[in-house]
């Protein structure tokens, strides 16, 4: 590390690591410059002035904007100066020359940094007397962002973040001087998973979401920190919420994680919470039909089945639960049942990941420390989009980048090579000998390696993967991020022992082995690929209890009903992530109606059928969680609570998984999940039910031969069920393959070890006519 | 796409001289205003696909620059420049006359689409100031009746090609630099996309 410089500010005497800027510098050391258009997380522009301070150079004293000025030893720079002052009152008094008056219906009024550093700074009135500038009001750039130009005060950070940051600028200066505008191109929307983070990061309230426009005033907020569960990134996130609706997700800049972005879903898809169709009671199916009955019936029927038997209990855990949650279920799986513990996690790709001895495993950090990333996974951009995030960073870093297919094409754009279908055939089988590669050769061999490792559809085999590490762990020095992409999956991995997934479900558990069912915020039915096995499993069973917020598909067939409190804001616990990152999991609003927390609900069955339990608190569970661990070194609520731990506190230990391949493994499709899909909770999210699950396949130019297709649409049949759906050509596929995302109602209904026909849509209407 | 097989091998040939594909934007800009004599959306999605970046950005350096027209033009584009020389020598003048004769305001363009009226900066012919363009030919040292005269001829014979010296002749005055300036293709040159408009001569 290089020696540091020292400087002066405003007669302070102050340090800094060389190449900072100036403003970052005196943001470090206390001292605060206003600016509009600096961003820690963006490349400087100088766009706005706002940052101008004076700084003594050989020729005098000189106006430099801090934002792109680097530190230099023995500077010596005035933030307050008279002509500091006299600088920032013009440079505001020039922004407001065009800014409408609009601060009693804007969105960002009460927290908006031109209000605010006008007040702090400002000239106190205007000498402008013309006409300001005038654009038509709020235009829709997409389905859920506005635009107001007016309000645009053209600090390019919105542009920047879609150019730099989400690396799809669909939005930019149009025009110029006097006339420029942000705008997109006719026609070609902003669409982009990242979105949201410009209205964040907008300065002004030029930028809004349909989601929470017009819902509140900053100052009837109701925030507190939290972690986003949508999937395994686990991104620090603030909750607001007004009149005890939640209203708006919030990114926080978590260095090691989310560095204040988050992906579109994670920052929408809460407004289900306030969805009229969720569960309030609890129901009893009687007779075909669900009534509402009083929890206190459900604990004394359950108790029932518990007691009267030596309980065959069986757990189908969804990923949205709190660690804290999965504990009690193990405490109630340990008392409970002396068969062995059966817990099977609701993920189609559950495999045995890379955790063995000779595994070293990463850390998202390592990302921009390595030599080169390797990833062969689900498509992290669909399914842990804030990580692709941090690859995209650490590409622009300067890191090499190796992708092999047929997942992550997005990345293929900034990968130095991308291995496609001439590398890894159509079973997701890497057929080439790997050191031979040449590009390996280069990048890999002999250096620092971060591999992003995982099951790119549920057909492909175990040992593909673990080939390509062994490759490598042997010819470099590697750690491995395991892409288990789903929620707190890393959470359960970490509390429960020896867990399955779904693919492993449907052969194990049948009426003889499981007298008991809990489906815990879980809707295989409507999800899985295993949709059809799993039904006529959960049909033959005596008991099956479902906590879920919505009934859906699978809750339907459950005798007891239970309403569960949201992860989202309405419950307390921790999380942890990819990387083995537990943090905080908070509580804003309450859960409407009789919900409970899942560990709520099971702790009180077990008072009330009379079993003794230690963990009968929130507290006692978390402790539970982590008691294998130094106190001080583990997570628990009064060390993640200390300031220094707000971020999340790492604690890598090693699961053990059972889950194991299924035998189907002559990979017909390629299945996989889009970021939007049709789930309940999505369905119930305005915001993310207008960003679309449009029904569609992508298929391999041999497909498209193959079947004659030619009218852009073809209809999937396998017997009884029929879905049409478009298709789209991806000249990157091998022969066959087929790629159906299955996260879209229907699609998942087929069953992908046996033939599907596929029919050209215009000749199928022709039948249908005759 | 909406080029012809001819223009995209233009396109491919400009493309070559960069290093970065995108480094052919400006070239790329000026072939398709002298496909269509401005800057269409079509185009813009065209050179988007052949440089590999979003049309949006395309979009955002044509219209940065004012000399890429974003609205198609009349069939003579009359630049008359405002610029300090030009000025001072009555510019203004010329400008008030021609807006008379054509009762167009600055970018306009007359309902025959004849004629486009814009008052330009500069237009490097300080030397010969007041300076007229007709579709990027100088005509320099024109004063206030010579240029209601070349309007006048412009709308009478309505030529298809319209030649820098030859207008000079008739209509120019007091030219700069007689002794440098020996390529007669008026502002544009033979440098690959700095292509000529359609209706002016191919240089001899
Ligand atoms: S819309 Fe907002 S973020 Fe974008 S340039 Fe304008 S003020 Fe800046
Ligand atoms: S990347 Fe994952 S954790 Fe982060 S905001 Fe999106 S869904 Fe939430
Ligand atoms: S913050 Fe420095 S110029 Fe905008
Ligand atoms: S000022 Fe008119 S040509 Fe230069």
């Amino acid at each position: 590390m290089s020696e540091k410089v020292n400087l002066n500010v405003n007669g302070i005497e102050i340090e800094s690591d060389p190449n900072k800027l100036l403003i970052e510098a005196c943001e470090d050391s206390g001292i605060h410059i206003p600016r509009f258009c600096w961003h820690k997380r963006l490349d400087p522009v100088g766009m706005c002035r706002m940052c101008l301070v004076e700084v003594e150079t050989p020729r005098g004293k000189m106006l430099v904007p801090s934002c792109t000025t680097e530190v230099s030893d023995e500077m010596v720079v005035d933030t307050e100066s008279d002509v500091v002052k006299k600088a920032q009152e013009g440079v505001l008094e020039f922004l407001l020359i065009n800014h409408p008056l609009d601060c009693p219906i804007c969105d960002k009024a009460g927290e908006c940094p031109l209000q605010d550093q006008t007040m702090a700074y400002g000239p106190g009135e205007s000498r402008f007397v013309e006409e300001k500038r005038h654009f038509e009001k709020p235009i829709n750039i997409s389905e859920i962002i506005l635009l107001d130009r007016e309000r645009c005060i053209l600090c390019a950070r919105c542009t920047r973040f879609s150019d730099e940051i989400s690396g799809d600028p669909l939005i930019e200066f149009i025009q110029r001087g006097n006339k420029t505008e942000v705008n997109t191109f006719p026609n070609e929307p902003f669409k982009s998973y990242f979105s949201g983070n410009t209205v964040q990061i907008c300065p002004v309230g030029a930028l809004t979401s349909t989601s929470y426009r017009f819902k509140a005033r900053p100052w009837d907020l109701k925030s507190t920190r939290s972690t986003c569960n949508g999937c395994s990134m686990g991104c620090s996130i603030e909750l607001n919420s007004s009149q005890n609706k939640m209203l708006r997700i919030l990114g926080v800049d978590n260095d090691a994680v989310n560095q204040g972005w988050l992906c579109d879903k994670g920052r929408y898809n809460f407004e289900y919470l306030n969805s009229d169709s969720r569960l309030k009671t609890p129901l009893k199916k009687i007779d075909n039909e669900l009534v509402e009955i009083e929890i206190q019936e459900v604990y004394s029927e359950l108790s029932e089945v518990i007691k009267d038997r030596q309980t065959k209990v069986t757990f189908l855990l969804g990923s949205n639960l709190t660690n804290e949650d999965y504990v009690a279920f193990r405490e109630f799986s340990e008392i409970i049942s002396q068969s062995e513990k059966s817990f099977y996690l609701n993920d189609d790709k559950l495999h045995p990941g890379l955790f063995g001895e000779n595994v070293e495993l990463a850390k998202i950090d390592d990302l921009n420390s390595s030599d080169a990333i390797v990833v062969w996974a689900e498509d992290l951009k669909e399914k842990i989009p804030v990580l692709y995030l941090r690859i995209r960073q650490a590409v622009k870093n300067g890191v090499k980048l190796v992708v092999f297919g047929h997942t992550n094409e997005t990345l293929s754009d900034i990968a130095d090579v991308f291995y496609g279908k001439e590398t890894v055939s159509e079973n997701f089988e890497i057929v080439k000998d790997i050191s031979k590669l040449k590009e390996i050769k280069d990048l890999v061999i002999g250096k620092n390696i971060t591999a992003i490792l995982g099951k790119s559809t549920p057909h492909q085999s175990d040992t593909s993967v673990t080939k390509l590490f062994e490759f490598l762990n042997s010819n470099s020095n590697s750690k491995v991020l395991n892409a288990y992409s789903k929620g707190n999956t890393y959470g359960a991995l970490q509390t429960l022992e020896n867990v399955k997934g779904l693919n492993n479900f449907v052969n194990d558990i049948s009426e003889e082995n499981t007298d008991l069912l809990f489906i815990v915020g879980a809707d295989p039915i409507g999800r899985s690929v295993y949709s059809n096995q799993i039904k006529s499993i959960i049909e033959g069973l005596d008991t099956v209890v479902a906590l879920d917020n919505f009934n859906h598909e699978t809750s339907e067939l459950a005798n007891f009903l239970i309403p569960m409190s949201s992860t989202l804001g309405e419950k307390e616990g921790t999380f942890t992530n990819i990387e083995f990152r537990t943090s905080r999991i908070d509580k804003l609003v309450p859960s409407p109606g009789q919900t409970v927390s899942d560990w709520e609900f099971i702790t009180s069955l077990m008072n009330f059928s009379g079993l003794t339990v230690e963990t009968n608190s929130l507290e006692s569970l978390n402790k539970k969680a982590y008691e294998n661990l130094d106190y001080s070194l583990s997570p628990v609520f009064d060390n993640l609570d200390k300031p220094s731990n707000l971020d999340g506190m790492v604690n890598i230990s090693k699961p053990k998984i059972s889950s194991s391949d299924n035998n189907s493994n002559e990979a017909k499709f390629f299945i996989g999940e889009k970021l939007y899909g049709d789930s309940t909770t999505e369905r119930h999210s305005d915001s993310i039910s207008l960003l679309g699950s449009k029904k569609y396949i992508e298929v391999s130019e041999g497909v498209v031969e193959k079947y004659n297709l030619t009218s852009g649409k073809c209809t999937l049949i396998q017997d009884e069920l029929e879905v049409t759906v478009s298709y789209e050509v991806n000249k990157s596929f091998p022969n066959d393959l087929i790629y159906i995302p299955t996260n879209r109602r229907e699609l998942n209904k087929f069953d992908f070890s046996r033939e599907i026909m596929i029919i050209p849509s215009v000749v199928k209407e022709a039948l249908n006519v005759n | 796409m909406s080029w012809d097989d001819k223009l995209l091998k233009q396109a491919k040939k400009i493309i070559k001289l960069y290093p970065q594909k995108r480094s052919a934007l400006g070239p790329l800009l000026h072939l398709a205003q002298s496909k269509d004599g401005y800057i269409s959306d079509d185009s813009i999605t065209v050179i988007s696909e052949l440089v590999g970046i979003t049309e949006v950005q395309v979009k955002s350096v044509s219209t940065f620059y004012s000399m890429y027209k974003q609205e198609p033009t009349g069939k003579y584009l009359l630049s008359v420049c405002k610029s300090i020389s030009c000025e001072i020598n009555n510019s203004s003048e010329v400008i008030n006359k021609v807006q008379e004769f054509t009762g167009l305001n600055n970018n306009e363009t007359d309902e025959e689409e004849l004629f486009t009226f814009e008052a330009v900066e500069c237009i490097g012919a300080c030397g010969g100031a007041p300076a007229v363009q007709v579709n990027y030919e100088t005509v320099e040292g024109v004063t206030p009746e010579n240029a209601i005269n070349l309007c006048k001829w412009l709308k009478e014979t309505k030529p298809d090609v319209v030649v820098a010296d030859e207008m000079q002749e008739n209509f120019g005055g007091i030219k700069s630099f007689d002794w440098a300036i020996q390529d007669n293709s008026g502002a544009t040159s033979t440098a690959p996309g700095f292509q000529t408009l359609k209706t002016t001569k191919v240089k001899k």
